[in-house]
């Protein structure tokens, strides 16, 4: 079977997922089997065949996983943000359609992903001005505590998403010129090789720069994506264990080191670790009177929510998210906002949802579908020919599933939680647009890795190519 | 209408479909993994990448002479390097009794290919002599695992 006949037939399961669930949440709901639930199905099938053929036009070497594998993640979202309220689901599945339009054009225009090693000083450049841009006065807005997101107008964006992306692009072109820099002249002390001191001066420079994002927008978790995704990225590129040790002891010193100055990292740190302590971020009684919790809540609802899941969950649309009847809350909000017992279930504590409604196989099985979307981001990793493909691709797959880690991590208390979302899953303009562009950047990727090498020509120069 | 056995059902369905789904995918990836020895048309293979980021010359093979279930003459292409053993981790596999799970490899360093035992059980034979951990591999050389019999091609004209 071809590999892009693979694709199309691995749609099909996603499909019966998409119907099965919108059936499910929409019996809990009504009571009656309609036939809504198969016109659902049968869009979103109709969407992701039209991105199907496209890659079957455009890249038809392309990892034929990879796509059915997002549009799985998309098919759970949307079956739970229906559940939620039906008006969210279709507005996700509309900005799912824009995100793969998006994905289109980047292919479209891109064409050649090579190019962008040239504009790499031009894309980090974008990329830590994005960053910065949720602190600048006027369109910066502060959610939580953490500088997450800006406004423009009546659209909110999370900049952080886009700027992951050109994070990576920069870190990977850069270490694909640079590698042999970092790998000469090592001593082996204890089975690892420890290279001379100066060498770890790219490191620290990022190692910094991660810190004072910190500080800057001060949110732990993507501060996490983003140092991650740049280890993995150097282990890739320098096969160097000892850089990703130290890397992560900096980063933990670093961070506890912040986390004692900047008040709201620290706030995150002690629900975490005291979760269902009587006030664990030390709050006046004026605080608590307003209604304050700094956020002990969301943690505590998101742990009772998948305890009540169990095994096996309580099933499509049954969990527990509003409370019934005279106890519902009056808002003016329409409902995720507000009286909903979990906080943020369409956003942040999606995973909570999930893990709620479908029990610990299916919370386990949204990890297995992000190991596998990781594998074959690697696979082509493995597969690519020129150094900076092999880079992109594991940066880019690093940094896809550090995000996944950093919110199923945050919402099963693994690490403290932050506002990131569950790619794919979650609901939001952003997330799924900039990670449609990361899947077509992959996709790009692995269509070059896997087309046939035309028939051998003479030995040409050897360029800068990686340990296998 | 009574629909609760109905959402039971599609919530166990739900379930069934996803994992069957995701062992689906799961296993086509192992089994690309495995598929080394003969590159499928649509490069599934991983093969290790050589200096220069492309694979290795294919300029060298083991060929099999005799024994080990393998056909007289079959010929395995070494790419950056190569396991034989009786396990199915290895690339070359061999019914041998007395070969072990893995039991050596050949791969290559710079220009040349070496030969190396696993710490086999039995031993590997290298031109009739036991092997003592790994050695350079000439042309023509004969490598005996067990009662299988390799010859080790260098750079053969096309046949």
């Amino acid at each position: 079977m071809s590999a892009r006949n693979r694709e199309l037939l691995a749609l099909i399961p996603v499909a019966i997922l998409v119907t099965g669930g919108f059936t499910a949440v929409f019996i809990v709901e009504s009571s009656q089997i309609g036939d809504l639930s198969l016109i659902y199905g049968g869009y979103f099938l109709a969407v992701c065949v039209g991105i199907h053929l496209f890659i079957r036009v455009r890249l038809p070497y392309a990892d034929p996983y990879l796509f059915p594998l997002c549009a799985l993640l998309a098919a759970i979202g949307l079956v739970m943000l229906f559940r939620i309220n039906d008006e969210l689901a279709l507005k996700q599945a509309s900005i799912f359609v824009g995100g793969a339009v998006l994905l289109a054009l980047t292919i479209l225009f891109v064409r050649d992903y090579h190019v962008l090693q040239r504009y790499r000083y031009l894309i980090a450049t974008a990329g830590i001005l994005l960053l910065m841009a949720p602190r600048l006065p006027g369109i910066g807005s502060q959610v939580n505590g953490a500088y997450l997101g800006i406004n423009l107008g009546p659209f909110s964006f999370q900049p952080a998403e886009v700027a992951k992306i050109c994070i990576v692009i920069f870190l990977a072109s850069y270490l694909a010129e640079k590698r042999e820099l970092l790998t000469v002249a090592a001593r082996r002390i204890a089975g690892l090789t420890i290279p001379p001191i100066k060498h770890f001066g790219p490191l620290l420079v990022v190692w910094g720069a991660t810190m004072i994002m910190l500080v800057y927008i001060r949110d732990l978790g993507s501060s996490l994506m983003f140092f991650g995704a740049f280890l993995a990225l150097l282990y890739v590129a320098t096969q160097r264990l000892s850089y990703v040790i130290a890397g992560l002891a900096l980063f933990f010193v670093g961070a506890t080191l912040i986390a004692s100055h900047v008040s709201h990292v620290q706030d995150r740190v002690d629900i975490w670790q005291h979760t269902f302590d009587k006030n664990p971020c030390h709050l006046t009684k004026q605080e608590i009177n307003a209604g304050e919790d700094c956020g002990v809540g969301q943690i505590q609802q998101s742990l009772f929510a998948q305890a009540d899941g169990g095994l096996f969950g309580q099933g499509l649309g049954e969990s527990l998210l509003k409370l019934p009847g005279p106890f519902a809350p009056h808002c003016e909000q329409p409902f995720p906002d507000c009286g909903s017992i979990l906080p943020a279930p369409h956003t942040d504590e999606i995973y909570a949802l999930i893990v709620s409604e479908l029990g610990l196989f299916g919370g386990a099985g949204v990890i297995v579908i992000y190991a596998l979307v990781a594998a074959r981001g690697f696979k082509a990793a493995v597969m690519a020919r020129d150094g900076f493909s092999k880079l992109l691709a594991a940066g880019l797959s690093a940094v896809f599933a550090l995000q996944a880690f950093v919110i199923i991590g945050g919402v099963v208390k693994l690490i403290p939680l932050t506002g990131v979302t569950l790619p794919f899953v979650s609901f939001g303009g952003s997330s799924v647009i900039a990670n449609m562009i990361l899947l077509g950047l992959l996709l790009m990727i692995s269509n070059d890795a896997r087309r046939p090498l035309p028939p051998p020509r003479e030995e040409g120069p050897v360029v800068g190519g990686l340990p296998a | 209408m009574d629909t609760e056995p109905i959402a039971v059902a599609l919530k166990f369905g739900f379930l069934a479909v996803l994992y069957l789904f995701l062992l689906w995918v799961a296993r086509s990836a192992w089994r690309e993994l495995r598929t080394t020895t003969t590159p499928a048309p649509e490069a599934t293979g991983i093969h290790p990448i050589g200096p220069g980021g492309r694979a290795a010359p294919t300029d060298a093979w083991l060929v099999a002479t005799s024994g080990g279930g393998l056909e007289a003459g079959e010929r395995f292409d070494l790419f950056g390097g190569i396991s034989i053993g009786r396990s199915s981790d290895a690339d070359v596999r061999i019914e041998d009794r007395f070969a072990s799970g893995v039991h050596a490899r050949v791969y290559s360093r710079g220009a040349n290919y070496y030969v190396e035992d696993m710490n086999s059980t039995n031993g590997t034979f290298l031109n009739g002599g036991r092997l003592n951990g790994e050695a350079k591999l000439n042309d023509l050389d004969e490598v005996r695992i067990g009662n299988t019999e390799f010859r080790f091609e260098l750079d053969v004209p096309d046949s």
